[in-house]
């Protein structure tokens, strides 16, 4: 039964990953006053793509065909970390959240390698551009979440959410909000949403993942693009687990699950219209202004880590 | 009786490096003699894995005593750090002396491979009496002859006088370093009379705090020296790039551990940790050395001296384990000791098995296309599938990646700070989760610099008509290489077999602890992990359909360049200007001529990277044994009967010294 869960719950952050793409998109149309394209094209986009043959540079080696394959392979294993409907998942209980955030590393490093094996100079625009995000990324990243494992003295990803579960709703932390600002701008940097990165543009001043993209197409390009779909999928629902995991039900399928579902799907779409809210408002930060963006939010997390001493009393 | 195989072995190890080796390269200078030696080399780093094995896990003391035939006491004892130690040696020499076969017989006359075999061997030899010493002496004999015999092997690779100048540099860092750590020795002597560890062991206790604070101090500086922690590591990126490549392996992958293994003797074994003040001092420097060696790293584009940069870093890491791993002692938490200690020496291993098999890479690639320029470099992988694939297993490693080995030593790094904000010591509590930042820096900062290497090295399209004509290295280079990449990753993904064993020298030197719940839980998780990741990949793979050759779209014009692409020091170039404040380039740009800015004949532009603190640190220092060198070169007069004068001197205070003695 709890196995079934798991997996269920894998394949809602897998398999429902283009749709909140889709949502997102049409969001934003409307912020903007267009019409926007329907919520299900992402996945005729996936469709068509993985029809097509795959374009391969004569000059490019084994890696730039492997480099997707492994993305797409590392991301959709995070999906096995995160709760959705329980407070558990396939490898919550054993994983930690250092092992989620490399694991989004391992598949980002290959993507990088793989821009770089185009041998254009957009590939290593790119790639460059990313390496210098990600790097500062991380810290933040990662003491933002060290600073909720330290309130819940658990470092797995059960035992954070589990703990969440038996506190009050009302009864939220310092810590709690800000190690919840801090992580959203990450995730922000590390899903190349805007201010860092605009998905929707091609204009090589500023972009950055579809630099690294540009030379791939067809199969590859559809497990890339969905890939990057499950890595916001699987954020959005890492901040939810985290920080409001009420209505997740530990009794496997049935009734509570269906309800717990409704309640993911609320909680989502409420964080997907506070992101389509940020990225219509804001606009694209100057490459070198990045590094204060991701310097706000290592003070900020740091901070947090700082305050769980009186958190803990 | 089952310790008979495993002295037996050790003896065997011994003998052959020591003796038969050096001795057979002088007697015959044949190719048959030399291939024998080389296979005897080989055989002793099997025999000596065997050895370490058996020492390892049966925890069994192997002794070997030369008291006798030595004027000072000298025995070696393999206990279960000192068998770690021999395990990393032996399991590291194996597949570097079966990469460095192929290699000396490219790169060097006959003549000169007698020699450099004989040095080799000498050098192996030196190492395992440095990690297997039971008594000062002997530690310090193989610690001197190590320095001597590894800058003969760097001064073998040629002549000149930067050569000269950077060995001269090297000599020198390592002896100031090894003074102190015989001082440290030296220091034991009031309270255990002999300089047999065993006796420095038990006297410890009696060591009052002042000298305990004094040994620290020296074993901290003296062995820091070796281990290259910033500042003290100026003579690393001098002295390994310019070493041959499989010496160079050797000194990065083992020669520093053997700094690691004296340090954990000294503060773990003998001083049984100290104040908090002794972690956080080693803490610091993991932090500083690990921060700014990566920074380092990735302004380079020479490959061996990026890869010595990075061997700071990593030093640093296992320096941020030690460190912490003094501080829990300190505060009484010898359960959360184990686990940081377990972790620095995990990274100890894997960080020689990935470095090693880097440096072999760097090795690998000097053979193919005769440079290690980055900016030379460009399309191996498709030239040189084996060497790539191998390389890319250590870049992975290296990184800190799942799946690869060096994820499992840092990630038990990090569960060892989250574990800090357990202890009642608010300095701690709040210090050591942040360092979870620090940690994730370096490796963020590591990762964009190992894209880069891979990246401008193997991928793309080759930048120079060498990396266009180069072929894969030979069977010897790439079994080699092939050996060390299944070590990362066997670790990476059935880390228990190494953990297992691991936790039990830990406990050993932390006595009183248990072991812990989070060595379990990553030997748990790891390779379900592996079996998802695979299972993902797998079906994405199912995805793929035909594929179809297309140039690189170019904007247009007719044809890409390989000068298009972006180059090493392009890459690195976000990164280097967000922390321009630490590098403070030096840049020059001269236009030609002068009046005309704007339609310039020429502009030249040049930018030297400049280490402002190496200059503040050391150029006083320097400044001041120079002209303490002056002042006492007034004492050499060259007449003799100021020197007999100096004799008379010497022996009267002498007598006078000892008849207030008494």
């Amino acid at each position: 039964m709890k196995i079934a869960m798991n997996i269920l719950q894998a394949l809602i952050l897998i398999l429902g990953a283009p749709l909140v793409g889709g949502i997102i998109a049409r969001i934003k149309a409307r912020l903007q006053k267009r019409q926007g394209a329907s919520i299900w094209r992402p996945y005729s986009g996936l469709v068509k793509l993985l029809r097509k043959e795959d374009l391969v540079p004569p000059t490019s080696s084994a890696v730039f065909r492997l480099a997707p394959i492994l993305l797409f392979g590392t991301t959709a294993s995070v999906a096995a970390f995160v709760p959705v409907l329980q407070p558990t998942a396939l490898l919550a209980s054993w994983g930690d959240f250092f092992l989620l955030v490399y694991l989004l590393a391992l598949g980002r490093f290959f993507l990088s390698l793989g821009a770089l094996d185009g041998g254009s100079s957009f590939g290593g625009m790119g790639a460059s551009r990313e390496a210098l995000v990600s790097s500062l990324a991380e810290a933040p990243f990662l003491l933002g979440l060290v600073a909720v494992a330290i309130l819940a003295s658990r470092a797995d990803i059960a035992g954070i959410v589990g703990w969440t579960l038996q506190q009050n709703v009302f009864n939220i932390s310092a810590v709690h909000i800000l190690a919840f600002i801090s992580l959203s701008m990450v995730i922000l940097a590390e899903t190349g949403r805007m201010p860092v990165d605009n998905p929707a543009t091609h204009l090589e001043l500023t972009m950055i993942h579809e630099g690294m993209v540009l030379e791939y197409s067809g199969p590859s390009l559809a497990l890339i693009e969905w890939a990057s779909a499950i890595k916001l999928h699987a954020m959005l629902a890492l901040l939810i687990a985290l920080f409001a995991p009420w209505g997740m039900t530990p009794a496997g399928l049935g009734w509570g699950a269906a309800v717990a579902l409704l309640l993911y799907g609320a909680k989502v779409a409420i964080l997907m219209v506070l992101l389509g809210v940020v990225e219509s408002a804001v606009a694209k930060l100057r490459m070198y202004l990045v590094p204060e963006f991701l310097g706000v939010a290592s003070a900020v997390s740091a901070l947090a880590v700082i305050f769980t001493m009186l958190a803990k009393r | 009786m089952q310790i008979a195989p495993a002295a037996m072995a050790f003896d065997f190890l011994l003998a052959v490096l020591g003796f038969v080796v050096p001795l057979l390269l002088i007697a015959r200078q044949t190719n048959g003699a030399r291939r024998l030696a080389v296979t005897l080399i080989m055989a002793a780093s099997v025999s000596g894995c065997l050895a370490a094995t058996l020492g390892l896990w049966q925890r069994s003391a192997i002794l070997v005593n030369l008291s006798g035939v030595t004027p000072f006491p000298f025995s070696l004892t393999v206990d279960s750090l000192s068998g770690f130690f021999l395990l990393l040696i032996c399991a590291v020499a194996t597949p570097v002396t079966m990469f460095a076969v192929s290699y000396f017989d490219l790169h060097y006359s006959e003549q000169r491979r007698n020699w450099i075999w004989g040095f080799f061997s000498l050098f192996l030899l030196s190492m395992i009496v440095v990690v297997t010493a039971s008594t000062g002496f002997a530690f310090l004999a193989g610690w001197e002859l190590m320095t001597i015999v590894s800058a003969g092997l760097i001064l073998m690779e040629g002549d000149s006088p930067e050569r000269r100048h950077n060995v001269f540099i090297y000599l020198l860092m390592m002896h100031a370093g090894a003074a102190a750590v015989a001082a440290c020795f030296f220091l034991f002597l009031p309270f255990s009379h002999s300089l047999e560890f065993g006796a420095i062991r038990s006297a410890s206790s009696l060591v009052p705090a002042g000298t305990r604070t004094a040994i620290f101090v020296l074993a901290f500086v003296g062995f820091g020296t070796k281990a290259g922690i910033i500042p003290l590591h100026l003579w690393l990126p001098r002295a390994h790039p310019i070493a041959p490549s499989p010496v160079s392996a050797l000194m990065s992958g083992i020669m520093l551990k053997t700094a690691v293994y004296g340090f954990v003797r000294l503060a773990f074994d003998f001083l049984g940790g100290g104040p908090p003040w002794f972690g956080y001092v080693v803490l610091l420097a993991g932090g500083v050395s690990g921060f700014l060696g990566v920074l380092y790293a990735i302004a380079e584009h020479d490959l061996k001296r990026l890869l010595a940069y990075h061997s700071v870093e990593n030093i640093g890491i296992i320096y941020l384990g030690l460190g912490t791993s003094l501080i829990f002692l300190a505060h009484h938490a010898p359960l959360w000791a184990t686990l940081a200690l377990t972790a620095a020496l995990l990274h100890t291993f894997n960080h020689a098995l990935f470095k090693s098999l880097l440096f072999l890479g760097a090795g690998a690639i000097a053979n193919a296309t005769h440079t290690v320029d980055l900016e030379e470099l460009g399309g191996l992988q498709r030239r040189m599938p084996v060497t790539g694939t191998a390389f890319l297993i250590g870049c992975c490693s290296i990184v800190g990646l799942p799946l690869f080995n060096g994820f499992i030593s840092e990630w038990l790094t990090f569960r060892s700070f989250l574990a800090g904000s357990v202890l009642t010591n608010t300095k701690a509590q709040i210090v050591l989760p942040l360092m979870v930042g620090v940690l994730a820096l370096i490796g963020g900062l590591a990762a964009a610099c190992f894209v880069k290497v891979f990246g401008v090295a193997f991928l793309g399209r080759p930048r120079s008509m060498e990396a266009e004509h180069a072929v894969e290295a030979p069977v010897l280079m790439r079994s080699g290489m092939a050996l060390l990449a299944a070590a990362c990753l066997l670790i990476g993904i059935l880390p228990g077999l190494l953990l297992r064993p691991l936790v039990a020298l830990a406990q050993v030197l932390i006595p009183g602890a248990g072991v812990p719940e989070e060595t379990l839980s990553i030997t748990r998780i790891i390779p379900w992990t592996a079996a998802i990741i695979l299972g993902m990949c797998a079906t994405a793979a199912l995805c793929k359909r035909g594929k179809r050759m297309v140039r690189t779209w170019a904007c247009g014009l007719p044809e890409l360049t390989p000068r298009m692409q972006y180059t090493s020091t392009v890459f690195s170039k976000p990164i280097r200007f967000v922390f321009s404040s630490i590098y403070r380039p030096d840049r020059k740009v001269e236009r030609l001529p002068a009046d005309q800015p704007y339609f310039p004949a020429s502009i030249s532009y040049r930018s030297v990277r400049t280490t402002s603190y190496e200059r503040a640190l050391y150029r006083p220092f320097v400044e001041m044994i120079v002209s303490l060198a002056h002042q006492m070169r007034r004492l050499q007069t060259g007449n003799i009967q100021v020197y007999l004068l100096y004799i008379f001197l010497a022996l009267v205070s002498l007598l006078t010294f000892l008849r207030f003695q008494r």
